[in-house]
């Protein structure tokens, strides 16, 4: 189950692993609120996924531990190191790997190992029809999802406004 | 259940059925469509939602009958494709050609391939490449809108170019379409750059003295090019030659609003295909409003005409046999005959051969209807598609826009057509959705270190280019934050894509008939479909496209990752049955479709050789017309729908003749 601390620790640790500024992923008026269903997906299919019911709860608490130091302080790329050093073990960085798949695509991943003719795989499920269009993919191409614009006509001629207006960072 | 009696019955409620409906109904005629699928609904807001959600953003992905459920999917069916014989009106998908061996996947019927096939045997059989809709309106809700005309060279390849046909008439045909040409531009209300296609009509023998008609401009200024478009109009490209024709650059003519009009102006959605979100795009459910409209236009829905009547003397048709449905995966809730005293069948050029061919049992007609000269089914057709994709040098920011805004037109015909087909360039605004799956396949290939993009890994395309986005990165990167931001910023926006649509030409043996043992769920036969890529000409054509495609890149200097295919497989496992690899000339190709689906039904200026004349009247049965680009001899290279519109209104014009 999650808190209100689990939401704030879930956007600080998804900001550092997407590159997205937290007030972009939470943003001060929020009537979509994509980042409640994501928490929710995480927590539950992470459990699924892992057997590990306490993993999800587990990476939080790592991260809120890494992001509390402060002697040193750490800054977001050594965090981001330290949540996907190997030693956490494999569960526990491919979940913050999907965490990152999820944010981008509005999409749960699911790995197709690689096989004697095929290398390995992702393929993904749409999580709802709000995700598709929130995934950051849309943003960091400087662009709009696919069937939901907000554009005018014409803007496709123009350069788009810079990429550190859509990241926020 | 019977009909009141109709001045016309109209098969399918596509661009051809409503053009035709409105034409007639605004002329005071009764006239009845029967619709096979679901009403057009009140909003596309449903059609969005389906979209949204679904996980491969197929052209059929938004629309009814469901194209996949992921939770029915199993070990043998990994997309959860449901079973045809359970649907009421279930129809091809683009997901269904790589199941194409499987019926309980794929509503086609495919005949067993050769054994002992050499990768390059021109008798290998493939899965058809394109698909449509069984919807009220059609399957314009997801056509992308390029609204070219032919040429009148297309109309004589067999007098000049001594391939395939000439259409009836040769190049008098196109004088004839003109004034319908330009009733179709008009109504559908293309966007285009009237100066850039002069220059092109008068390369390809049509001179502006009267031949564009009268009137002759665009509705609508043409939509503006996107920064895509920019990057390939430069000099090093447009100096290039292909067979001594220079490759220039040109904007397309579009069904979609440059300016607020009766409907909305474009926003650049990029989602022309599968649904576009505010009906900036035309489709037919406009034509079908109109129609209906005239309040002498009734039309039932989930109506599947099942079988046509002739009068035993006659030989005209005295009635279509229909069954009704609620649900798509419903009991059959009714039957009926629709009488009018004529008929127009526009039920595209699958499901329209189909209907022809199940209606068999009538005295005299044993081969169905309209087919005394066995030409029902044959010659089927598509645009044939080669894809090349790359980097280019600079950002040039691509899904940005309608999908496609210019093109590559000047190499639709010339001398070089005694030995290869012509085809169009499309240059696509949507980076590499179409070749590559993306943006997904590059995320998860950073995310997760994958390569199945070629842009996290050591390859090395075929002009000795590494491939590897970033050559700081080792292979198979795994990224996050800051550094993840730039490498999929820096590739997607550097994304192009070009599509060659190849003329393919027409052969008896590429057919559709009907399947001996699958059914639907009304026990409808479903279609049997043969599809080669036979002839040498078409397979040059794909030799001239990849060439082409390479020397475009290297001279905008932007890099290859076109991928070759596996090698092909015709034997062993059905299963693993090649759906559209083929080899040729040592190179390997998979071919796309187009979604031009043509030539089953066609015209002709002979009984024996085809199926109707140049009235687009079936020579068996004097009251009985057909539309759609089954009518069409040849492919040629525009793509089709708006001389299937312009023939639709052609057409119109006949049948009200053929009432006074
Ligand atoms: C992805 C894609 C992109 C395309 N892009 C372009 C483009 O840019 N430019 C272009 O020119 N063309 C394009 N096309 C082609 C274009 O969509 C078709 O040529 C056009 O829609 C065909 O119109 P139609 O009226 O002949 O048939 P349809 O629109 O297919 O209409 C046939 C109708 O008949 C109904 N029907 C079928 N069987 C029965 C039955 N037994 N009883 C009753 N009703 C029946 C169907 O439900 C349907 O409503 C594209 C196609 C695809 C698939
Ligand atoms: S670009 Fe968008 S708004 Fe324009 S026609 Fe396509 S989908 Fe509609």
């Amino acid at each position: 189950m999650s808190s209100n601390n689990d939401m704030d620790n879930f956007i600080a640790l998804s900001a550092v692993l997407t590159g997205f500024n937290a007030n972009i992923l939470r943003p001060f008026l929020d009537p979509v609120d994509i980042k409640s269903e994501y928490l929710q997906v995480f927590f539950t299919r992470i459990a699924e996924e892992s057997g590990d019911p306490k993993l999800a709860t587990n990476i939080l608490a790592k991260f809120a531990q890494l992001n509390g130091q402060t002697n040193p302080k750490l800054n977001d790329q050594q965090i981001g190191e330290e949540m996907l050093a190997p030693a956490n073990g494999a569960n526990f960085v491919l979940a913050c790997r999907k965490l990152i798949f999820m944010w981008y695509s509005g999409a749960w991943p699911t790995i197709i190992p690689a096989s004697a003719t095929a290398p390995e795989t992702t393929v993904s499920e749409i999580i709802s029809a709000k995700s598709y269009t929130c995934g950051l993919v849309w943003q960091v191409m400087q662009s709009h999802p696919m069937g939901d614009s907000n554009f005018r006509y014409g803007y496709w001629a123009k350069a788009p406004i810079p990429l550190s207006d859509y990241t926020g960072n | 259940m019977t009909t009141q009696n109709y001045d016309l019955v109209i098969v399918g409620s596509g661009v051809a059925g409503s053009i035709v409906a409105y034409q007639l109904g605004s002329q005071g005629k009764k006239v009845l469509i029967l619709e096979a699928g679901q009403e057009v609904p009140a909003d596309r807001s449903d059609y969005m939602e389906t979209f949204f959600k679904a996980n491969a953003k197929t052209p059929e992905s938004p629309y009814p009958p469901t194209t996949q459920d992921p939770s029915a999917s199993t070990q043998d069916n990994p997309l959860g494709l449901p079973d045809p014989a359970k649907e009421n009106t279930p129809r091809y998908t683009v997901l269904q050609i790589g199941a194409w061996r499987n019926p309980r996947q794929c509503y086609f019927d495919y005949t067993a391939q050769e054994p002992n096939l050499s990768p390059d045997s021109p008798h290998a059989k493939f899965a058809f490449a394109s698909s449509y809709e069984r919807i009220g309106g059609g399957t314009t809700w997801h056509w992308l809108g390029t609204c070219l005309r032919l040429f009148p060279h297309d109309f004589e390849l067999k007098t000049r170019y001594g391939q395939g046909v000439d259409w009836p008439g040769g190049a008098k045909f196109y004088d004839a379409l003109v004034p319908y040409y330009e009733q179709a531009t008009q109504h559908i209300g293309v966007s285009g750059d009237k100066q850039a296609m002069d220059k092109i009509y008068s390369e390809f023998g049509v001179s502006s003295n009267g031949q564009y008609g009268s009137e002759y401009d665009y509705p609508m200024p043409g939509i503006d090019p996107s920064q895509v478009d920019n990057s390939f109009n430069v000099p090093p490209v447009t100096s290039l030659t292909v067979d001594d024709i220079a490759v220039s650059i040109t904007p397309t003519p579009q069904g979609r609003n440059s300016l607020p009009g009766k409907r909305r102006q474009c926003a650049g959605n990029t989602n022309c295909i599968p649904i576009c979100p505010i009906q900036a795009k035309y489709d037919a459910t406009v034509t079908l409003a109109q129609a209906l409209q005239t309040g002498n236009v009734d039309i039932r829905y989930r109506c599947v005409a099942s079988n046509i009547r002739l009068d035993d003397t006659t030989h005209e048709v005295s009635g279509i046999d229909f069954i009704t449905y609620d649900t798509q995966s419903g009991i059959q809730t009714g039957s009926g005959t629709a009488v009018g005293k004529k008929y127009y069948l526009a039920a595209h050029a699958i499901e329209t051969p189909k209907l022809l061919l199940m209606s068999n049992k009538n005295k005299g007609f044993p081969k169905g209807v309209a087919n005394s000269s066995d030409q029902v089914g044959r010659n089927l057709m598509d645009h044939i598609m080669y894809l090349a994709w790359g980097l280019a040098k600079d950002p040039v920011f691509p899904y940005r826009g309608p999908l496609s805004t210019s093109g590559v037109e000047s190499l639709r015909d010339g001398k070089f057509r005694s030995t290869r087909s012509a085809y169009r360039i499309e240059i696509g605004n949507e980076g590499w959705q179409w070749a590559a799956n993306d943006p997904f396949t590059t995320l998860a290939d950073f995310v997760f270190g994958q390569d199945a993009s070629q842009t996290n890994g050591s390859t090395i395309n075929a002009q000795n280019q590494p491939l590897k986005f970033d050559s700081n990165l080792p292979d198979n990167a795994q990224l996050f934050g800051a550094q993840l931001v730039s490498t999929l910023n820096g590739i997607y926006t550097r994304q192009v894509r070009l599509g060659y649509l190849i003329e393919q030409l027409p052969d008896p043996d590429n057919r559709v008939e009907l399947s001996e043992s699958l059914t639907d769920h009304l026990g409808l036969p479903r279609p049997k479909i043969t599809y080669r890529v036979r002839s040498d000409y078409e397979r040059n054509g794909f030799v001239s496209a990849r060439k082409v495609s390479t020397e475009i890149f290297q001279a905008m200097g932007a890099r290859e990752y076109t991928t070759t295919p596996p090698a092909p497989v015709f034997s062993g496992d059905p299963s693993k049955e090649t759906a559209t690899n083929f080899e040729y000339q040592g190179h390997r190709f998979t071919f796309y479709g187009a979604g031009h689906i043509v030539g089953t039904y066609r015209m002709g200026d002979k009984k024996e050789n085809s199926v109707v004349n140049v009235r687009q009247q079936s020579w068996d049965h004097t009251n009985l017309y057909m539309g759609g680009s089954g009518l069409f001899p040849t492919v040629a290279t525009g793509n089709p729908t708006l001389t299937i519109a312009a023939l639709a209104f052609k057409t119109a014009t006949h049948i009200l003749e053929d009432f006074s």
